[in-house]
């Protein structure tokens, strides 16, 4: 009692101006966010389950318990070593459908407003003890260190700053679940300076009050031997049941529940205070039994109690003051957390069910300003209970009372993870015996001072005689965990808290109905919801669920409008309870019902297995892989596949078919048949509803070219499942229709060539007789005019005869006729032969020709055969020339071989056309005017003379045009068999 | 997540266990932190496992 009361409040208001201090820096940004979203930030933020009971409870409970008071830490640290498959599960829950505290968890997974009211009340009636325990403290040590009259005021003080600093940093967000970096950083700030003032006052009473480790060993084995016995080492039933208690408390603390689950922290961050959590509770827990044998080796236990043996290790200001600040920042962190998480479950579970928020003008507003009062009222009541109840107890009986009230609800948690047939008449029942029994035999007996009022059952009377808290715990919970059980398993569970019990469990994959709504676009959903929430506000809580699902507000896919209608639900859930969210998307955003029986959302479901691929284990992982394999096999089959549920619903779209419709199956998946973009809409919708199961060559137009597709049906019906729907295979045919033309179209030509064969014969006969009587005419007559007509009657049926020899020769398609030998053939002759035949035609009669070949050079080939070569490419060459145009064809010795060019200054091909030229059926006319066999009958002929040919369009240097290039080989090889050439080459 | 199971194992042998923990209080010749030591050793196997199912996951 050395400080005055000045001094005291000097270094409460330095310590909470340093908490304000700290705030404005994150708030303002001075503070990096590499720094503020640091994982060690969040460890030290769930430090503040360390309250001012880890500060001085702690000391209390090792002075009568010895080692039990590690109870206190090694429970909620086995709870965070369980963090994988206890607090990841809840945390991606809360995360799913945005629940901020357990009510709004129970009153989820119970389906009833009714439960998280419940669970509201005994959360208010077993956090009061806690929160008298932490302004107790406070006044405590302010009178330990001022021996001041009215510590309580001075404490009041304190919670009223506190309970302002909360209503200021814990409402910033409107709703919940947001992350607060403000309030973490602080709440992390506190737990850093309770750490180092604890461990601060262990090192002074190791080194100061003790000469070292050494010296305190000794003494422990010497003088503070009588120190110990007084210390009853607590029963191993009794340190199971604490162990259970801070267990629970680690699950079931609103504080500790508002940091694990409803601060929006990553699944890797929760994993990771799996071990730093327990490492900061041991560092804290550590200097525990120094101070305690330090304050007993100095016999200061006596003047000042066991729990504030750190303010007389020494005389001096500072050591006490660390003292002090320790048990300041313990108290300032949770009454903050307390007061946000409770703030949240009165506002959500009481006073919002009494009073829905119709159409309030500025909701946000409203519910900001109710938070802050009820986050007052909460510290406020903790100062009441203090000044009333509170100062009659010492910290472990305020304490105890506060965790047993608070693990009555952890049977209800279990069940809601790990038993899906709970239902909500089991869980009240349960949890109304074990509150009873709680109030009659903790709470109550706190309140009134009257002895405990425990009914031992028959059976265990070896209870009797026992720590109250211990009979209580084990009487309340058994009974809880009883009626619970039994009256879950004789009364039936309504659907809706099936459908829940799915989502919450752990094994469980939700699986929600395919159902329609009434709304046709996100951008409908904000007319219906106005009515509840006033324009502005549902303008915005529609356009944050568009954006958290990256959805346009004009996508109409039934699938998508679901998932936002549930992340509307979800978001008012964080900004106002379960309960009245649900009622308000039930209410206005209704399902449309009636009609087909509603099936699983397929495709929600396979997306929640690809997200919880890693929780998979044994046989659900093997199967899962499988299932992994047979998609993968149909979304990669190499022909189009979709799926359609029974209401036509587009339950698949594979990659095959995206690429041919050019759609991607993550824009249409969840749509319905009709709303399909065009001509898939109303393709698919024949192929649904035709007779047969098969539509072959269907014509549709697809990225403005004509397809064929043909399409195949299968019912998805099964005697064993309740799924239906059909799946549709497309072929693309367009290839195969396009041969088949032209198969057509050739053997058209073949049959006339045939007829053209037939009549040049029937011609040739009279021509030849007419040339034999010209020829008889000439050695019958001297008269040089007749015989000058006997010549042109010669010359003109050696013409004509030549004609019907081209003709005959092109219609036996170029066939090498047996025997003919290979002989040198001046192409500039050939080429003059061609054009004579090519200009016979009368279209590009407007095209000019220039034989350009040297008369001198000569090839090695049949000159029937290359005159067949020549025609065909001028007649390629005509037919692409505008009118007008010019066709050059060249010649130029190029080592053995003569180098052959034709040029014209056409349009060009286009560069996937030329490398299929040579292939039989390719053609750039239009259908009917080419038959796409010239160029591959020029190809084989030119093989046959052991020459090549290239295609060069446009040639190098031009702009346009095409030049084919043939190059001959000018002289005989030595093994060359000319005789019989194989026309397959 | 067999890593899981060697944590429920973990936990619910500790639970079994932990009353052995506090027989140091008070014995001569006993070290007094070797309640801390434990806790020590079982924060290090934590780590330990929680690197192993960061591998286990990947």
């Amino acid at each position: 009692m050395n400080a005055s009361l000045a001094s005291v409040f000097s270094l409460g208001m330095g310590y909470l101006l340093l908490m304000f201090l700290c705030a404005w820096a994150v708030e303002r940004g001075w503070l990096s966010p590499r720094v503020t979203r640091h994982p060690a930030v969040y460890t030290l933020a769930l430090g503040v389950y360390a309250s001012a009971w880890a500060i001085y409870g702690s000391l209390e409970l090792a002075a009568d318990s010895g080692y039990g008071y590690l109870a206190y830490y090694l429970g909620v640290a086995g709870a965070f070593l369980l963090a994988p498959v206890l607090l990841v599960p809840i945390q991606r829950m809360t995360r799913t459908h945005q629940l901020t505290s357990l009510a709004d968890l129970f009153a989820f997974r119970f389906r009833s407003r009714w439960v998280g009211t419940l669970i509201t009340v005994i959360s208010l009636l077993a956090v009061l003890p806690l929160l008298a325990l932490q302004v107790q403290t406070l006044g405590d040590a302010i009178f330990l260190m001022t021996g001041a009259a009215s510590p309580a005021l001075l404490a009041l003080v304190f919670s009223a700053l506190i309970a302002l600093f909360a209503m200021i940093f814990g409402t910033r967000h409107g709703r919940e679940h947001a992350r607060h970096d403000t309030l973490l950083a602080v709440i992390a700030f506190t737990s850093v300076i309770k750490l180092v003032a604890m461990l601060a006052l262990g090192g002074i009473a190791l080194f100061m009050v003790f000469e070292g480790p050494a010296d305190l060993q000794a003494w422990l084995d010497g003088p503070g031997q009588l120190h110990q016995v007084s210390v009853l080492q607590p029963d191993p039933a009794h340190w199971r049941t604490l162990l259970l208690l801070f267990f629970a408390a680690a699950l079931l603390m609103p504080h500790i529940f508002h940091i694990t689950f409803a601060e929006t922290l990553s699944r890797h961050t929760l994993l990771q205070a799996s071990w730093s959590l327990p490492l900061f509770l041991l560092l804290m827990a550590l200097p525990v039994p120094l101070i305690l044998w330090a304050g007993q080796r100095l016999g200061s236990s006596e003047a000042i109690g066991a729990a504030y043996l750190a303010f007389g290790l020494s005389e001096s200001f500072w050591v006490q003051a660390l003292a002090f600040l320790a048990g300041l920042a313990a108290t300032s962190g949770t009454l903050v957390i307390i007061a946000m998480s409770l703030s949240g479950m009165i506002l959500n579970h009481m006073l919002l069910v009494a009073h829905p928020p119709e159409a309030q003008p500025n909701l946000y507003r409203w519910l900001r300003w109710l938070r802050r009062a009820l986050m007052a009222a909460v510290i406020l009541s903790g100062w009441l209970f203090y000044r009333t109840v509170g100062v009659n107890h010492d910290l472990t009986t305020l304490g105890l009372a506060a965790f047993v009230g608070m693990a009555q609800c952890l049977p209800g948690l279990l069940a809601l993870l790990y038993w899906p047939g709970a239902n909500r008449k089991g869980m009240v029942s349960g949890l109304v015996v074990g509150v009873s029994i709680w109030l009659a035999g903790l709470w109550l007996p706190l309140l009134t001072g009257l002895p405990s009022v425990i009914l031992i059952p028959p059976g265990l009377e070896m209870l009797a005689g026992e720590p109250s808290w211990y009979v209580v715990t084990l009487v309340s919970l058994a009974a809880n965990a009883l009626v619970f059980i039994v009256v879950s398993l004789v009364t039936r569970t309504s659907d809706g808290e099936r459908a829940a019990a799915e989502a919450c469990s752990v094994d469980a994959v939700i699986r929600p109905k395919r159902l329609p709504l009434y709304a046709t676009t996100g951008e409908e959903f904000k007319q219906p919801l106005a009515q509840a929430l006033g324009e502005d506000v549902a303008r915005r809580e529609v356009e944050r669920a568009l954006t958290d699902l990256g959805m346009s507000p004009l996508d109409g896919r039934p699938y998508a409008l679901r998932r936002l209608r549930d992340r509307i639900q979800a978001n008012l859930s964080g900004l106002m309870g379960p309960s009245v969210a649900q009622d308000i998307v039930d209410r206005y955003l209704p399902y449309r019902r009636g009609g087909l029986e509603p099936t699983d959302d397929i495709h929600f479901v396979e997306s929640r297995l690809e997200a919880y691929r890693s929780r998979l284990t044994g046989l659900a992982r093997e199967l899962d892989g499988l299932r992994r394999y047979h998609r993968r096999i149909l979304t990669r089959l190499p022909v189009g596949l979709c799926a359609f549920g029974v209401d036509d619903e587009l339950l698949m779209w594979n990659d095959a078919l995206a690429a041919l419709s050019g759609i991607d199956g993550a824009s249409v998946v969840g749509a319905r048949r009709d709303g399909l973009p065009a001509p898939w809409g109303e393709l698919l919708g024949r192929a649904l509803t035709a007779p047969h199961d098969h539509l072959y060559k269907q014509e549709v137009e697809l990225k403005g070219a004509i397809r064929f597709l043909s399409l195949h049906r299968a019912e998805l019906q099964a005697d064993d499942d309740v799924r239906g729907g059909s799946v549709i295979l497309i072929e693309d045919h367009s290839e195969m229709k396009w041969l088949e033309d032209e198969l057509v179209h050739a053997a058209r030509l073949a049959s006339i060539g045939q007829l053209a064969a037939g009549v040049a014969h029937e011609i040739g006969n009279p021509v030849t007789g007419i040339s034999s009587l010209a020829q008889n005419l000439r050695y019958d007559t001297d008269d040089p005019e007749v015989l000058e007509t006997a010549q042109q009657i010669q010359q003109l049926t050696d013409r004509i005869s030549r004609i019907v020899s081209s003709l005959v020769g092109f219609a036996h398609g170029g066939r090498h006729v047996k025997g003919t030998a290979l002989a040198p053939v001046s192409m500039a002759t050939v080429t003059d032969e061609a054009l004579h035949l090519i200009r016979l035609a009368r279209s590009g009669e407007d095209v000019r020709y220039h034989n350009r070949c040297p008369a001198e050079l000569t090839v090695l080939g049949d000159a029937q055969r290359l005159q067949q070569v020549m025609i065909n490419l001028l007649n390629n060459a005509r037919d692409a020339s505008d009118p007008g145009g010019q066709i050059v064809v060249d010649a130029e010795p190029e080592g053995e071989l003569l180098k052959v060019t034709v040029t014209d200054e056409g349009h060009g091909l286009d560069a996937r056309v030329r490398d299929h030229l040579f292939e039989p059926f390719t053609t750039t006319k239009p259908p009917g005017e080419g038959t796409g066999l010239g160029l591959p009958l020029v190809y084989s002929i030119i093989a046959e003379h052991h020459g090549r040919i290239e295609i060069e369009s446009p040639p190098p240097g031009e702009e346009r045009g095409t030049r084919i290039c043939l190059w001959l080989p000018t002289q005989r090889e030595d093994d060359e068999d000319t005789d019989e050439p194989d026309s397959d080459r | 997540m067999y890593v899981y199971r060697i944590m429920l194992f973990l936990v619910f042998g500790g639970y079994l266990l932990s009353p052995l923990l506090m027989s140091g209080w008070s014995s001569p010749g006993v070290a007094w932190y070797r309640p801390f030591v434990i806790w020590g050793i079982l924060i290090a196997l934590t780590l330990w496992l929680e690197q192993k199912r960061k591998l286990d996951e990947r």
